[in-house]
């Protein structure tokens, strides 16, 4: 239900932030140890192919009751390194 | 053997004692006898709800205590022939009851009733505990706001451990506020909490007012939300109920509110 002007309406901001508030109760990792594990992840992928260490994400999703945890980056292309 | 419900929510205020009272008194309307028991014990309320308040001499902290039976401590609603409340202790803590003391009543009470109604204290300690020991199964009571279905979750994720079987009431829900985009839909809440839904209540103003007189709205007459606790009542001992009807209703239920026909309009 969006509204005119590309303007959320309060109800789909509401959907928004409880998803992302429900995805980090159910797995219980308070924000500051998810980006302690955000740099510990982003030095592992670092032992192996050269990338920007700041530019790793880490993300927790929930469908359902079914959570997921997403990590992304973008990675050098070969021979740029 | 009777069947044991717990209703709990995590948050305060959305309706958990008014929803036990209204479930209990339309499962007595059906015809089975039905216990409910205010087990938030040091804060009690389902006894002014219910309109019984005036009428307690023993409370559940004595029975398991010893100081009363539970048979003895039941206060008969008057208005009905098959219902009873065993209300909480005013004065007591929470750690006056333990979760094996209220596994112990339940089983004592099943055996004597039908349906087992507990009206469970908002929070996650000592009280949410003792409420859900004895349950067979949990109703979840949630309203469509983010505080109350953040709460709701946590309650979910705890009884799943528990390994006891939960749904799920939205409770005051506004078809006017959800169609204009400022209120979540029962089916939004629905997918967020990923729970079956056993009824969707309407804002009702006449909860407000039964309410106020300790009336359960059931007995007050056809008022939207008293319709829909009527049908939850029928769902949870199993009668077959139509199915939840999607926030709006159905082409009638628009004209009619569009007419100012259908009491759901005043919400």
């Amino acid at each position: 239900m969006w509204k005119f002007r590309g303007k959320p309406s309060s109800r789909e901001v509401a959907k928004g932030r409880l998803h992302l508030v429900l995805a980090h109760d159910r797995v219980g990792l308070e924000g500051g140890k998810l980006q302690e594990m955000r740099r510990e992840i982003a030095a592992v992928i670092c032992k192996y192919v050269p990338i920007d260490l700041d530019a790793v994400e880490v993300q927790i999703e929930s469908k359902s009751r079914a959570t997921e945890l997403r990590v992304s980056s973008p990675l050098p292309a070969r021979g740029s390194g | 053997m009777g069947r044991a419900i717990v209703i709990t929510s995590g948050k305060g205020g959305v309706g958990k004692t008014t929803t036990t009272c209204n479930l209990g008194t339309a499962i007595a309307q059906l015809g089975m006898s039905v216990v409910l028991i205010d087990a938030d014990i040091g804060l009690r309320n389902l006894d002014v709800v219910m309109g019984l308040e005036n009428r307690i001499v023993y409370h559940v902290v004595d029975v398991v205590q010893g100081k009363c039976t539970a048979q003895k401590a039941l206060i008969k609603d008057r208005r009905l022939e098959n219902l009873w409340l065993l209300p909480a202790s005013q004065t007591d803590d929470k750690d006056a009851v333990t979760p094996g003391d209220m596994k112990k009543l339940i089983a004592e009470l099943k055996a004597t009733h039908d349906y087992v109604l507990i009206d469970c204290p908002a929070g996650i300690e000592q009280g949410f505990k003792n409420a859900i020991a004895g349950a067979d199964e949990a109703v979840v009571v949630a309203t469509p706001e983010v505080s109350s279905i953040r709460d709701a979750d946590r309650v979910v994720g705890l009884l799943a451990a528990k390994d006891i079987p939960t749904r799920l009431i939205v409770n005051r829900i506004s078809a006017h506020l959800v169609k204009k985009g400022d209120m979540l839909s029962q089916a939004d809440v629905i997918e967020i909490l990923a729970l079956e839904l056993v009824g969707a209540v309407p804002l009702d103003e006449h909860v407000v007012a039964s309410t106020n007189k300790g009336m359960p709205a059931v007995l007050e007459g056809k008022s939207a939300a008293a319709r829909e606790f009527t049908r939850i009542a029928k769902r949870l001992v199993g009668l077959e109920v139509e199915t939840v009807r999607e926030t709006g209703g159905g082409f009638f239920a628009r004209i009619g509110r569009a007419l100012g026909l259908s009491p759901a309009s005043a919400a």
